[in-house]
């Protein structure tokens, strides 16, 4: 990114301002390509995996083996007819699935992928992270709002409901973190673990943020606001076609984001879990070998990642959907009062 | 409260075990038009008749007034199933004095015509 950068500053004819929107331009492609066929496989993956974990064979008609099944359904979405309410706020109704993803993209340009590759590298990540994530909740409430449909409604205040119990113990474990680093920054987080990775010190820590976590992704045991057998599908009850995609879209692209960001917070993130790089142990003379460095980088974040998404699958083929009134007691009475003890002890720690 | 919290992670582990050693397991699902099901020896699915005298025992215990026998002498002319009607319950093959009744494996009866599935059933001779 730097690189290219520099040497797009050093033509002279150039102005400096297209320059910086060149690079960006091309970085922020790079991200939403990245991001629409690794949720398009993300899809594939779980409905596979759920398969196998019910012993069933998932999908395995389009294609071979089924891999071209979820490129299908996105056609389909595409090709769909955007169904106009009579009685909804329209323009909320339009923008909340826009806004929704939007702010899902932003997420994925905060992501360290390598030491060189970082789209928005601000001293506060993590602060950041957590305000543009904040912003889904939001954009699902005023989509359930907007619906004028009474599920769409009690999904919306399902989900707000949750968001003001989860919200507490997230930033109480990610202050512990922020503790434990001394920094908002998340490549200096990553760099922190180059010896030991954060789990090893903050092992509660890391149980409070995975399970707060799950919640925030409205993934199972936690799927309260979009709970099928209950309240039809909550917010997006209404949405149809491209807009119905959006949501769908959005949610598996925080999936993964969020699995990124626990790499990166507790398993070291794009470091490699061996200490060396591969690509310089076999290729240390090759010149090529310092760029194949941040290649090796991506893909060690990617494949630690994939590891956190299969857990998460894991315990959605297990657990069944806990019920709102159990959710917050779990929340306010057990995982809050965790993550508070677990930032005193750090504290006390550190200091 | 500890004894709750030991117990219930204990049995959330267990479930996850449990879920874990499937995927290692070879699936259940068959892919039935490409492959024939498993079907077990006593399926009740279209019938057949083997020297059928036409006494019409099988249409009285019909519960679906399914069959119609129509005799010319002392045969059957013309013995028909109207599947439409039939719920292969097996009561014809069951009370046939000359066990001349049978039920085979075939059960892909469906057409797009209600009328296509009232048919006549071939009486071979042995």
């Amino acid at each position: 990114m730097n690189y290219l950068l520099c040497t797009l500053m050093e033509i002279p004819w150039l102005p400096k301002i297209l320059a910086v929107i060149i690079t960006s331009g091309i970085a922020f492609c790079i991200i939403i390509s990245l991001l629409v066929l690794t949720v398009i496989a993300l899809v594939l993956i779980e409905r596979k995996l759920l398969g196998f974990f019910t012993q069933r064979k998932g999908p395995n008609r389009v294609g071979l083996w089924g891999v071209l099944q979820t490129t299908a359904d996105a056609i389909k979405l595409l090709c769909k007819e955007n169904i106009e309410l009579k009685h909804a706020d329209k323009i909320l109704f339009t923008l909340a699935p826009i806004m929704a993803f939007a702010s899902v993209i932003v997420l994925w340009c905060l992501i360290p992928y390598n030491s060189e590759f970082h789209l928005i590298n601000s001293s506060v990540g993590i602060l950041l992270y957590f305000f543009f994530a904040s912003f889904p909740m939001i954009f699902h409430f005023l989509a359930g709002y907007s619906s004028n449909n009474k599920y769409s409604i009690l999904g919306a205040y399902r989900g707000l409901a949750l968001t003001a119990s989860y919200s507490v113990s997230i930033i109480f474990s990610v202050l512990s973190i922020i503790l434990i680093t001394g920094t908002m920054d998340l490549d200096k987080i990553v760099l922190y673990q180059s010896h030991k990775w954060i789990i090893f010190s903050n092992v509660l820590g890391f149980i409070v943020f995975f399970i707060t976590s799950l919640a925030k992704l409205n993934r199972c045991p936690f799927d309260l606001s979009e709970a099928e057998s209950e309240i039809i599908c909550g917010y997006h009850t209404e949405y149809s076609g491209m807009r119905f995609a959006m949501f769908f879209l959005g949610e598996y692209a925080e999936l993964f984001v969020m699995s990124m960001l626990i790499v990166v917070l507790f398993f070291g993130g794009y470091l490699s879990p061996f200490g060396g790089y591969i690509s310089n142990t076999f290729m240390g003379n090759c010149p090529i070998s310092s760029y194949l460095i941040y290649f090796e980088q991506t893909i060690w974040l990617f494949i630690k990642t994939l590891i956190v998404i299969f857990s998460i699958i894991w315990i959605r083929a297990t657990l069944p959907r806990l019920t709102q009134f159990s959710t917050l007691n779990l929340f306010w009475k057990y995982i809050i009062p965790v993550s508070m003890i677990n930032l005193i002890i750090i504290f006390l720690v550190r200091f | 409260m500890l004894k709750q919290l030991y117990l219930s992670t204990k049995a959330i582990l267990r479930g996850h075990y449990t879920v874990l050693k499937h995927l290692f397991r070879k699936p259940v699902t068959e892919e039935y038009p490409e492959i024939h099901p498993f079907l077990n020896p006593k399926f009740r699915g279209v019938h057949v008749l083997e020297n059928c005298k036409g006494c019409g025992y099988c249409k009285r215990v019909c519960p679906s007034n399914a069959i119609t026998i129509i005799k010319d002498d002392s045969l059957p002319s013309r013995y028909s199933i109207d599947y439409s009607k039939c719920i292969f319950c097996g009561n014809c093959m069951y009370y046939c004095p000359s066990k001349s009744m049978k039920m085979t494996e075939a059960f892909e009866v469906a057409t797009s015509n209600k009328l296509d599935l009232s048919y006549d059933v071939e009486n071979r001779r042995m």
